[in-house]
């Protein structure tokens, strides 16, 4: 009836490997392995970066042989940006027949969308909910997506490390933004967890915001010396640019949602210095990463970004723990309702070395992962080009060694 | 057929759901007034929803959700949306127009805002696990087909009553209606709250639906949609909002089927499912040009009428004669 279709558009070099690669390999009929991710609306510019990150892991795993030797091969079905997009676009792939999925982007359309994959019996990995009861939602869903309660307060140890005479900090976040108003939760706790005098009350906006004077001005009254903004990308740098403007010259932290070059042309130069954390470092030196690196590079000629490194560790979650069923009883030995739940108990027991480094999954769904980053926003003199440079977090962070296994 | 079903159960549901949607901004338009204000409607009955099934039952979404508190909430929900609709109505209905729809895209946010706000509904991420009273999507069919059904029929004697003739007259000419003894704001408020409480209901079926209930539901962007229902679908039947929000709600994802047909050049296959809305866009712009008043008009009606003569009324012209 319905056709598993391999998006055909990609970029450059790479649409040849992928092409040559799953027809050099009809012997077998490949694995398929579902993307539903956000292609269009306004949340495809991190659903793009997914895409690119899920094909990257395609070709890099066929060119290694696939599933001891039979390929696997991407079904991608467009959630857009809603609930409703989420949940035709995983019927869609439930129908396909793939082993498991790997979506949606937002948080709500999880919510949403994840519970019919539960049902059904079809492992899911998130590459980017972090919102807090994801895994919770049911025994079939992971994810690879450290929660922000994790990943966030490294990034005001790490500004607690560059001065260390902080004391005012104050806080502002976009509250009609799921993902800002989770986060400013967690950097509020953190803040007061070091003993630091939170500066109240906490200044709010709008994502669609352009003009933040007045919480400017009455933020900057209590003196902070450090500024945590949770926010999206145009909101977010054009805060910190007005902070500038107000002449804050303190340090600024920001939330994952300036976690993104796209805030370069907002803010121009006055983005520098602005301190994000981080769940994925281009600079880790690792095969996996290095390789996953240089072929990003290769194609979109810039540092691969958290988001395409955190979809390619899901599609690999998915491809080794096939190889280990496989090389355990053979996936041609297994129904697809058999293999779909041999996959899901296989990721919650093995240990994947990806490009975020080694991560394993609890019995829960959620992700073990060892090692954060934190990153400060360089801007190079003319104020349009900059770079994310990685800097120490602190003390604790600094004695854990990237040799580390996974615990628990 | 069965695999027809899971895949696209959860649409037809949609479709329903989203031609009640319209027939609840047709209501008000039926008195000749433009008001968005469904969609904030359609919010404030998901929030009651999702905040009574979890919150006031008690329920978690382990467990089977009873039907009959779906009416139950139904009920609250179109209670409180008949308040709401009267408190905001009767100042709001003395503007016209233009004006009155700007009116209502406010009550759109205001409802928005408000749940951003509020620790019970749940701030920007909204409520999730929202209890299920069926197992599978399309089961919601049993309740939405009968309930469109339902609403279809109303509008439809609502047409033929004395209330809906004072619509009319008041969508054709207000100072002449008044003029007739029509009261105008209670009729015209009349409208609103029928609407309101048709769209609270929807609401209500929806946040089971979709397992979640946020404040990205029932937004400005819902307002437009709907009106592009009524708009394709023609304004001047209850047929037209209906045939609109059935088809508008099925096209992209008939585009994204489209997609996937066997044999397609992958240039044209990826345009499909990539450029869907870009199509969806364009076929609402050329539909709106070539069709000005709508896919479905009267005039269909008074054809197809003239072509088929009912017995009834052929026998009354001959008793005329």
């Amino acid at each position: 009836m319905r056709v598993k279709r391999v998006s055909a558009l990609l970029s450059g070099m790479l649409a040849l490997a992928l092409g040559v690669s799953s027809i050099g390999a009809q012997s077998q009929d490949p694995v398929l392995i579902g993307i539903g991710v956000a292609q269009t609306s306004n949340v495809a510019l991190l659903g793009q970066e997914q895409v690119i990150g899920a094909q990257i892991a395609e070709a890099y795993f066929n060119e290694r042989g696939g599933i001891n030797g039979r390929p696997i091969r991407l079904v991608f079905q467009d959630t857009a940006g809603d609930e409703a997009g989420a949940i035709n676009a995983f019927q869609q792939l439930i129908a396909a027949g793939v082993v498991g999925i790997v979506g949606p982007t937002l948080s709500q359309q999880a919510f949403a969308a994840d519970p019919l994959a539960n049902e059904a019996g079809v492992p899911v990995i998130a590459p980017s909910n972090t919102a807090r009861g994801i895994p919770q939602i049911g025994e079939f869903i992971a994810r690879v997506s450290a929660p922000v309660a994790v990943v966030a307060p490294n990034a005001v140890r790490a500004a607690l490390n560059i001065n260390p005479d902080i004391q005012n900090v104050a806080v502002f976040y976009a509250q009609n933004d799921a993902f800002a108003t989770s986060e400013t939760g967690t950097f509020q706790e953190t803040v007061r967890e070091l003993g630091l005098n939170l500066i109240e009350p906490v200044q709010t906006f709008q994502t669609t915001d352009t003009d933040f004077s007045s919480q400017i001005a009455t933020a900057l009254a209590s003196n902070p010396q450090l500024v945590i903004v949770s926010g999206l990308a145009a909101d977010g740098g054009n805060l910190v640019k007005q902070l500038r403007e107000f002449g804050y010259t303190g340090l600024i932290v920001g939330g994952n949602g300036l976690n993104t070059a796209n805030i370069f042309p907002v803010c121009q130069a006055l983005c520098d210095g602005i301190i994000i954390a981080q769940a994925y470092s281009y600079a880790l030196d690792t095969e996996v990463n290095n390789t996953f690196r240089e072929i990003y590079k290769e194609a979109q000629g810039k540092e691969p970004p958290q988001f395409s490194g955190q979809a390619f560790a899901a599609v690999q979650s998915f491809v080794e723990a096939l190889i280990a069923i496989d090389n355990e009883v053979g996936l041609d030995s297994l129904s697809l309702p058999e293999l779909r739940a041999a996959l899901n108990a296989q990721l919650r027991s093995m240990t994947f070395d990806t490009p975020l480094g080694p991560i394993s999954y609890t019995e829960e769904g959620e992700i073990v992962q060892e090692q954060f980053y934190v990153a400060q926003i360089q801007m190079e003199e003319d104020g349009l080009n900059g770079s994310f440079v990685f800097i120490p977090i602190g003390d604790e962070a600094e004695e854990a060694e990237p040799q580390a296994t996974p615990s628990s | 057929m069965e695999g027809f079903i899971t895949t696209y159960g959860f649409l037809m549901v949609t479709m329903t759901l989203q031609a009640m949607l319209a027939l609840s901004l047709y209501l008000p338009l039926m008195a000749g007034q433009l008001s968005l204000a469904s969609p904030g409607f359609y919010a404030l009955g998901g929030f009651v929803a999702a905040v009574m099934s979890k919150s006031v039952f008690g329920f978690t979404n382990q467990q089977v959700f009873p039907l009959p508190l779906v009416f139950v909430e139904m009920a609250v929900a179109a209670a409180i949306c008949a308040v709401v609709a009267i408190l905001i109505g009767v100042p709001a209905l003395r503007l016209r127009g233009i004006y009155l729809a700007l009116a209502t895209i406010a009550f759109v946010e205001v409802v928005r805002v408000v749940a951003l706000n509020l620790e019970i509904t749940g701030q920007a991420i909204g409520i999730f696990g929202v209890p299920q009273p069926f197992s599978r999507s399309f089961d919601y069919m049993a309740l939405t087909l009968p309930m469109l059904l339902l609403a279809i029929f109303f509008v439809y004697r609502l047409e033929r009553s004395r209330v809906g003739r004072a619509f009319s007259a008041l969508r054709e000419d207000e100072l002449a209606a008044a003029a007739m003894g029509i009261n105008p704001t209670r009729y015209k408020v009349l409208a609103f709250v029928m609407g309101a409480v048709l769209a609270g209901i929807v609401g209500v079926v929806n946040a089971h639906l979709l397992n979640t209930w946020n404040t990205r539901q029932g937004t400005f962007d819902v307002a437009i949609l709907v009106l592009a229902y009524v708009i394709i679908g023609g304004s001047r039947t209850f047929l037209g909002p209906v045939a609109g929000g059935l088809l508008l709600t099925a096209l992209p994802e008939v585009l994204r089927a489209a997609a996937g047909i066997q044999g397609l050049p992958a240039p044209v296959a990826q345009f499909l499912q990539d450029g869907r809305l870009i199509i969806f866009g364009v076929l609402i712009a050329v539909g709106t040009l070539f069709f000005p008043q709508g896919l479905i008009t009267p005039r269909m009606f008074r054809r197809w009428r003239a072509a088929h003569p009912q017995p009834a009324a052929a026998r009354r012209k001959e008793a005329q004669a």
